[in-house]
């Protein structure tokens, strides 16, 4: 059985998944782009449940950075910070794209996953 | 419309166990049935990926089935209740997208097998699985019966021998329209 996964993560603000109208879809760009998506949790929550969400969020890039997956992080969210320092992992490359187009370039300037390059040794 | 909190491998097919993904990162099959319909999409975390990790064995129910793996879901149950709890009190419908087969995601058919243990060699295919509902969809759904919050369910079917993207977006539409889940 084959196996398609990217071994690309973005990070990604509520808005850029459900975005409003006129707003930018990146969840469309990420998805043409070959990238897997962990989405953040919305602004609109409470405080509580965001910082949950976040730590769950948090946990789980820590093992996909283990295993050498690459990230970015696309937007904002007031938290992680805080969420990925509790297990150890740096903020990625942040965008806050204005645009489709602006977000596919930051996507195709990223480097070869750390996976994949290891994989091809 | 309403608000599909979806199993976290739909957005991400990166979290699937090895030779599962089926595609690069976004299922889009699923995904675009939601959002043509008008749904919000929230992606729930992964109970197996945090667990026990990106090397985990394909597994079924059983194999998860412990007071460890139960507590960890229940974890993860009551950080997204509370996010379906605040759409809820909203007066969003809430329907729950999961992974058919799957022994922590599956939403009416799970995995199942009581010998399987030990050195993991098996054939693959389709005798394990059976009704019922994965560890972390029955540990969520008693967290929200708990909470009085009513939903529907629907699943990704790509582990079932009947699979077929088209009955499986025309089942999705009709749960979301219809709410016969």
């Amino acid at each position: 059985m084959g196996d398609e996964r990217s071994f690309r993560v973005a990070l990604v603000a509520d808005r850029y998944v459900n975005p409003p109208p006129g707003g930018l879809d990146g969840l469309a760009v990420l998805a043409a782009a070959g990238w897997g998506v962990m989405q953040l949790p919305d602004d609109a929550y409470p405080a509580e449940v965001a910082r949950l969400l976040l730590a769950e969020v948090a946990e789980q890039v820590e093992e996909f950075s283990r295993h050498g997956y690459l990230f970015v992080l696309v937007g904002e969210r007031a938290g992680l910070g805080e969420a990925l320092a509790a297990v150890g992992v740096p903020v990625p490359p942040r965008i806050v794209p204005a645009s489709a187009a602006e977000l596919g370039g930051f996507l195709a300037a990223q480097p070869v996953p750390p996976a994949v390059t290891a994989a091809r040794e | 419309m309403g608000v599909a909190f979806v199993a976290h491998c739909l957005l991400n097919q990166n979290s699937k166990v090895r030779e599962g993904a089926h595609c690069a990162g976004v299922y889009s099959p699923i995904v675009d049935v939601l959002r043509a319909k008008g749904w919000r999409v929230e992606q729930m975390p992964c109970p197996e990926l945090a667990f026990a990790g990106l090397n985990r064995f394909w597994a079924v129910r059983e194999q998860y089935d412990t007071a460890a793996f139960r507590r960890h879901c229940r974890r993860l149950a009551a950080a997204v209740a509370g996010a379906i709890a605040a759409r809820a009190e909203q007066g969003e419908e809430i329907v729950l997208v999961g992974v058919q087969g799957s022994p922590s995601m599956g939403v009416t058919i799970t995995s199942s097998d009581p010998d399987r243990g030990g050195r993991p060699a098996w054939p693959d295919g389709t005798p394990e699985h059976t009704g019922g509902e994965g560890i972390f969809v029955e540990e969520l759904h008693a967290e929200l019966d708990r909470r009085g919050i009513v939903f529907r369910v629907a699943g990704e079917t790509h582990a079932l021998a009947t699979h077929d993207v088209a009955s499986e977006r025309a089942h999705l539409e009709s749960v979301l329209e219809n709410g016969d889940g």
